[in-house]
């Protein structure tokens, strides 16, 4: 079970986000008045069942990604907390953690370990992880040279072997081509019917239609409508028209 | 994390590991050269065995320079994983001295070798060695563990930091004897700061293995140990303080 109780998290705005030495000896000890900080996210609160699946839907800006961060324990938040029963995955993003002068094999293997994967699990299920990514050969050629898409399929294949309980996906549906976004999907779909619990952001109505069942709008950083996936679908279109 | 790091560093070197011996060697020899042989017989132990003093200094000293390199970008460079995969944060520098350790754990072999060809004292003088490694271990985790945030925040401590590489090797005595800072007329102020340094009693211990007659005082023993712990409770506690304000910045 995810819950959230009362979370918000703040961040600078205005000023240079990164300080320099000398800005630090001019205004040592003065404190960013609160002007200059914004709420990305503020009193939000809600529960997640484990099984369920969650679309997290609201404009740019309104705190889905932060909220998601938050929810994978990669950001500590300012006011309120979130615990999480289960063992979350790691964020579902492009290309996340490989380093572009090993090969693809040698990524598989390392970010595999990083995630949490028993190297021996990993090295029987590697064909199988090529296959997915459609990958082929080019598994021994250095990251670096591969395309985008190599990336990201590469990326999903690793993932879609992980066993955790709760997953969390950033819009990494997004990229990719037509017949990957079909594996994709129903990759995805089998995770689900494992009684896995989703959280997904996305943008694309279809996507959520398609996997949840519950939906949390988001605004300004606030939490305004949480209920089943058409109410929030419902009130985000009305604010886009109004 | 450690594997990863050295795969990486080493994956597209022809040599490979012996890099991590090579470059030690190579400035061996470059001191050698410069103080052993044009200087004369005035650094370095009377026995004529300066090579092996070298030799245990700077394969020691290696570990404390590329820590120091290397620890400031620990976070900024891997923001990508920070970001997705949630992981104990300290998990990240720790994990750059420890594999700068191993390759400092590599090079035993080459000082093994020094000391033979060399008639270094072999004994219970062993015994400063590994005391030598905790205090500079803990020296270091503190290090890596302080800069490795507030670089993510303000740049020019990558700056600092290889300033500091180039003062901390002439300031500690990594490649002359102690004995020769305090044999010399500085006034007494410099000298005291000078011993301030926990890095000086760490390289006395790494000598005294094979050297007990470097063996360091008590005083300058109980200061490098004080320095050196100080350090780690003092980045441990700014890296537990700094690291929500890290998250965001990454």
């Amino acid at each position: 079970m995810i819950e959230a109780r009362g979370l918000g998290i703040k961040f600078v705005k205005q000023r240079r986000r990164k300080l320099r030495l000398r800005e630090l000896v001019i205004h040592l000890g003065r404190k960013a008045s609160s002007k200059d900080e914004f709420w990305a996210l503020r009193d939000v609160s809600f529960q997640i069942r484990p099984g369920e699946a969650v679309g997290v839907i609201g404009r740019n800006g309104s705190g889905k990604s932060t909220l998601l961060r938050l929810i994978a324990g990669v950001m500590t938040p300012d006011e309120g907390d979130v615990t999480c029963h289960q063992q979350v995955a790691p964020l579902l993003q492009v290309g996340a953690g490989f380093s572009g002068d090993l090969t693809g094999r040698e990524n598989v293997q390392l970010v595999g370990a990083l995630y949490g994967l028993d190297p021996a699990h990993l090295k029987r299920k590697l064909p199988q992880i090529i296959e997915f990514a459609e990958i082929g050969d080019f598994i021994d050629m250095p990251v670096r040279h591969y395309s985008s898409g190599m990336k990201v399929r590469l990326g999903f294949a690793i993932t879609a072997q992980l066993h955790h309980p709760v997953l969390l996906v950033d819009e990494a549906l997004a990229v990719g081509d037509k017949d990957f976004r079909a594996k994709c999907y129903r990759e995805m779909e089998r995770m689900r019917s494992e009684g896995r619990t989703l959280v997904l952001v996305s943008h694309r109505e279809s996507d959520l239609t398609r996997f949840c069942t519950r939906g949390l709008f988001l605004e300004k950083g606030r939490l305004v409508v949480d209920g089943t996936l058409d109410e929030a679908l419902g009130t985000y279109q009305q604010g886009a028209r109004a | 994390m450690v594997q990863r790091d050295l795969t990486i560093k080493y994956q597209q070197s022809v040599l490979g590991y012996f890099w991590s011996l090579l470059e030690p060697l190579a400035m061996a020899g470059v001191y050698w050269f410069v103080f052993g042989v044009l200087y004369g017989t005035r650094v370095g132990p009377d026995n004529g065995s300066y090579p092996l003093f070298l030799v245990s200094g700077l394969f020691a000293w290696l570990w404390v320079n590329s820590t120091i390199g290397e620890a400031t970008k620990a976070l900024t460079s891997q923001a990508q994983i920070i970001k997705t995969i949630r992981l104990p944060r300290e998990v990240y520098p720790i994990g750059r001295v420890l594999a700068r350790f191993a390759e400092y754990l590599a090079g035993l072999p080459v000082i093994a070798l020094f000391v033979a060809l060399y008639n270094g004292h072999v004994g219970w003088s062993l015994l400063s060695l590994p005391l030598a490694l905790l205090l500079q271990a803990s020296f270091l985790l503190g290090f890596a563990l302080l800069v490795a945030p507030l670089n993510v925040m303000m740049r020019d401590i990558e700056r600092i930091s290889r300033l500091l590489q180039r003062i901390l090797f002439y300031a500690a005595p990594v490649i002359y004897p102690l004995s020769l800072v305090d044999g010399s007329n500085l006034p007494g102020w410099v000298k005291t700061l000078y011993h301030a340094n926990p890095l000086v009693g760490v390289f006395q211990l790494h000598h005294a293995a094979w050297y007990p007659s470097e063996f360091p005082s008590p005083t300058l023993l109980v200061t490098s140990a004080l320095g050196c712990f100080a350090l780690l409770i003092l980045g441990w506690w700014s890296f537990r303080r700094l690291e929500p304000a890290v998250l965001k910045e990454l």
